[in-house]
């Protein structure tokens, strides 16, 4: 660590604090127009769940066979992209990997908003939401639904402890810097950075909180996608009868996770102009990190469906083949070849692993990981167990209606709105470690210079 | 195109079966209820009728049967009040496609009970019945049935007589089935049985065979032709199960018990895992306060030395 008191870090503290903060604006046009956009379409999404509220989830395409349809897949992949939080500040971060710092945040943020998004999901899959404290009055502990409460809510105040404490020090550097903007940002950075004056104590303290925070995040993560995937998993659905399906959803939720960071990190590179500080380099190592998780998911999938497709248990036989060859066989397959095997393949090529060509694979490989949940989720429980006759058409093909989607687009536009406010509002980058990792760097180069001259 | 064939084929097939129609065997069509339909009958076939048939045929006049394929129909309506009793009898006993059987499950009395009670919506009916069951074998007697354990308690010993005023002789030759009763409806108790030139038959119990919380069970022995020896039934209870005492599925603690009864182990697992995390979650939350108790102290005292701030 060096010294906080030392000229060259302040000088460079300077420089990162004058390229971070310049987006931390929320009086220009382009901010108000975006935001009005979101409000705007997310209060028309909310107007389709009042109707949903006075009529019941009879306005939804679910039925007897298929009650967990879109909002299920949708809180799924929800919780699973949330995941990238733990990725890449815990796992990466734990392990010693510096090049982590400047996308650690926006990991963070990521997490923040789709764990938050995730458990308000859960409400608009219920039909009586009014009886939601029934979970925590009559809530069993036998049940994996109320372990999913909990762990869910469990790593999203750990996912705002992360990415709050590390943002003090920063705030403390902003607070003065903060000309232009609304008097009630400075006031709150004021209040927020705790009388954090850079002395080595505080480092300290904050240095140790971090660390417990990263270590309780990574059981608390594991925890909240292995009980997801429980919910599906504790039952003898053939589909959801399948005892890899913990692993299976953690590696999924890691593709997911890096291509949401991947897409987001390109936006705040384009958009706030951190060319110097995300560089191609982060997005040649996040590159090679969505290739090896992917690898892994795509190792988890052959498990997942080879397996039972060899033995062609009488279910999973039906299963199976409306998977494979069935209704669902264009989708299946454009989202495994689309989604994961070829961008393994794309990964693969040096110049595919720049910022755009990045960009645009992890496009596809989040929209796909979206359709992926929507395969787990639905297909399973279009067949029914017992032979029952004249049944409505409609309850064995699901279909979702508008109000289903437009409530389902409510909660993308939610988590884009917590992400906007978070990242207009505060600074993305870690302004202090960056200004310290690059006064050591001038601090070697400068020794390397006077060693070579003696 | 295969597949098309099956699906026709599927299509068709409901619609062959309903068109067959449902015919009963001639000799069967007269069958006779051995006792008058009062409002007695009526209203112990119509409990009957509401545990057994209801969750298919509905109430009668409400049409509300449920949709199967072929169709059950409302008993209040034509589709059933045209068959001849004997007709209904015979239906019920055989059972077809998505109709049970309920030869096993309804003693010969049970039915006519319920036919008694749907023949109730059917203002146009006119019953006849035969009082006396013709006992074609032996004309004119009453047969006795005598049910007892053997002495290794393994065995239901039947022993049928045949007694009128003039003679007692043993029945024998004569078709038996001994069914117990179960939680759900009646269960046959080994194979069924001829009795011999003594009169006697034996049913072997099974190992394990539960009885009540004394060992009873409820028998009941009827004959498989009943039409020769008459439609009738011996219900005794007879000490031949084991002792059996209900165990309540949730008086333990158990995974599919309520909270209170939850397993120890996921109780505890739980509860510690939650509380130890958030105990964590707090204890890092007590670092803002002392970070800014830190500052608050630099701030008032500036330049002061490190030592003094632990
Ligand atoms: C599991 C559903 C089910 C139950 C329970 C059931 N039925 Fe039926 N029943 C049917 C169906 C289906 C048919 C039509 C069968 C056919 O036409 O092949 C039918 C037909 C009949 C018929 C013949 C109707 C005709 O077309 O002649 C009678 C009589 C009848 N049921 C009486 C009863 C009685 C009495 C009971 C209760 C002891 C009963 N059913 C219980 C489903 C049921």
């Amino acid at each position: 660590m060096t010294d906080h008191d030392n000229q060259q870090y302040k000088d460079r503290l300077e420089k990162v604090a004058s390229v971070v903060l310049r987006p931390v604006r929320i009086n220009n046009k382009g901010f108000i127009l975006w935001m009005g956009f979101l409000i705007v379409a997310f209060a028309a999404c909310l107007f389709a769940y009042s109707i949903q509220l006075r009529k019941g989830l009879i306005v939804t395409g679910l039925r007897d066979y298929t009650s967990w349809g879109m909002y299920i897949a949708n809180f799924v992949f929800f919780v699973a992209t949330s995941l990238v939080g733990m990725l890449i500040s815990c796992v990466l971060g734990l392990i010693g990997f510096k090049w982590v710092k400047p996308v650690a945040r926006i990991a963070e943020i990521i997490a923040i908003a789709f764990a938050a998004v995730a458990g308000l999901v859960i409400i608009s899959d219920m039909g009586r939401p009014d009886r939601l404290p029934y979970v925590f009055m009559f809530g069993r502990v036998q049940s994996p639904i109320l372990w999913d409460v909990t762990v869910v809510t469990t790593y999203f105040a750990l996912s705002l402890l992360l990415w709050f404490f590390p943002l003090i020090p920063d705030l403390a550097v902003a607070k003065n810097k903060l000309s232009g903007r609304p008097a009630f940002l400075a006031k709150a950075y004021e209040i927020l950075s705790f009388k954090w004056v850079h002395h080595e104590e505080q480092y300290r303290i904050l240095h140790i909180a971090v660390r417990i925070l990263l270590i309780l995040v990574v059981p608390t993560a594991f925890a909240i996608h292995t009980v997801t995937s429980w919910l599906f998993a504790f039952t003898p659905r053939a589909g959801w009868d399948s005892s890899i399906f913990g692993p299976y959803f953690i590696s999924g939720a890691f593709v997911s996770g890096t291509s949401a960071l991947l897409i987001a990190m390109y936006f705040f590179r384009k958009n706030y102009k951190f060319q110097d500080y995300l560089t191609d380099f982060h997005f040649e190592k996040l590159g090679r990190v969505l290739f090896l998780v992917s690898i892994v998911y795509l190792y988890f999938n052959l498990n997942e469906f080879l397996v039972p497709a060899y033995k062609m248990k009488k279910l999973d036989a039906i299963h199976l083949h409306e998977l494979f060859m069935g209704k669902y066989a264009l989708l299946f397959w454009s989202v495994q070849l689309g989604g994961l095997v070829i961008p393994i393949i794309i990964l693969l090529i040096r110049k595919m692993r720049k910022p755009l060509p990045l960009f645009i694979i992890s496009m596809f490989v989040f929209a796909a990981s979206w359709l992926k949940r929507f395969i787990i989720v639905v297909p399973p429980q279009a067949h029914p167990f017992l032979p029952v006759q004249n049944v409505p058409a409609e309850w064995h093909i699901y279909s979702p209606t508008l109000i289903e989607t437009a409530i389902t687009m409510a909660s993308l536009l939610l988590a884009l709105i917590i992400i906007t406010v978070l990242s207009k509002l505060f600074p993305v980058l870690p302004v202090c470690e960056l200004a310290e990792d690059e006064a050591i760097a001038d601090n070697e180069l400068l020794s390397g210079i006077e060693n070579n001259s003696k | 195109m295969n597949r098309l064939l099956i699906i026709l084929l599927l299509q068709l097939f409901p619609v062959i079966l309903m068109s067959q129609g449902w015919d009963t065997p001639a000799d069967k069509k007269g069958k006779l209820s051995p006792f008058k339909f009062t409002d007695e009958t009526r209203i112990v076939g119509e409990k009957l009728y509401l545990l057994n048939c209801k969750s298919c045929h509905g109430n009668p006049g409400k049409a509300n049967f449920i949709n199967l394929v072929p169709s059950p129909g409302d008993p209040a309506t034509d589709k059933i009040q045209h068959n001849s009793d004997g007709e209904i009898f015979y239906k019920v006993t055989t059972g077809r496609g998505p109709m049970p059987s309920f030869k096993n499950a309804l003693s010969s009395n049970d039915i006519w009970n319920i036919i008694s009670f749907l023949r109730s919506f059917n203002p146009k009916y006119i019953q006849a019945f035969q009082p006396e069951i013709k006992s074609a074998a032996y004309p004119g007697a009453t047969i006795n049935i005598s049910l007892l354990l053997n002495k290794k308690k393994d065995s239901v010993i039947v022993k049928l007589t045949a007694i009128s005023p003039k003679i007692i002789v043993p029945v024998i030759n004569a078709g038996i089935k001994l069914l117990a009763k179960r939680t759900f409806g009646m269960m046959p108790v080994d194979e069924d049985k001829t009795s011999d030139m003594k009169g006697f038959a034996a049913f072997k119990i099974p190992k394990g065979f539960r009885g009540d919380t004394a060992g009873n069970v409820y028998f009941s022995l009827r004959f498989t032709d009943e039409d020769k020896f008459g439609a009738f039934s011996k219900d005794t209870v007879i000490k031949a199960g084991e002792i059996t005492i209900p165990q309540s599925l949730v008086k333990d603690r158990a995974m599919w018990n309520n909270v209170r009864k939850a397993p120890i182990w996921i109780l505890l697992t739980f509860s510690l895992g939650v509380m130890s995390v958030w105990g964590f979650i707090f204890l890092v939350l007590f670092k803002l306060r002392d970070i800014y108790i830190v500052g608050e102290y630099l701030d008032k005292n500036p330049g002061k030395e490190e030592s003094e701030l632990k």
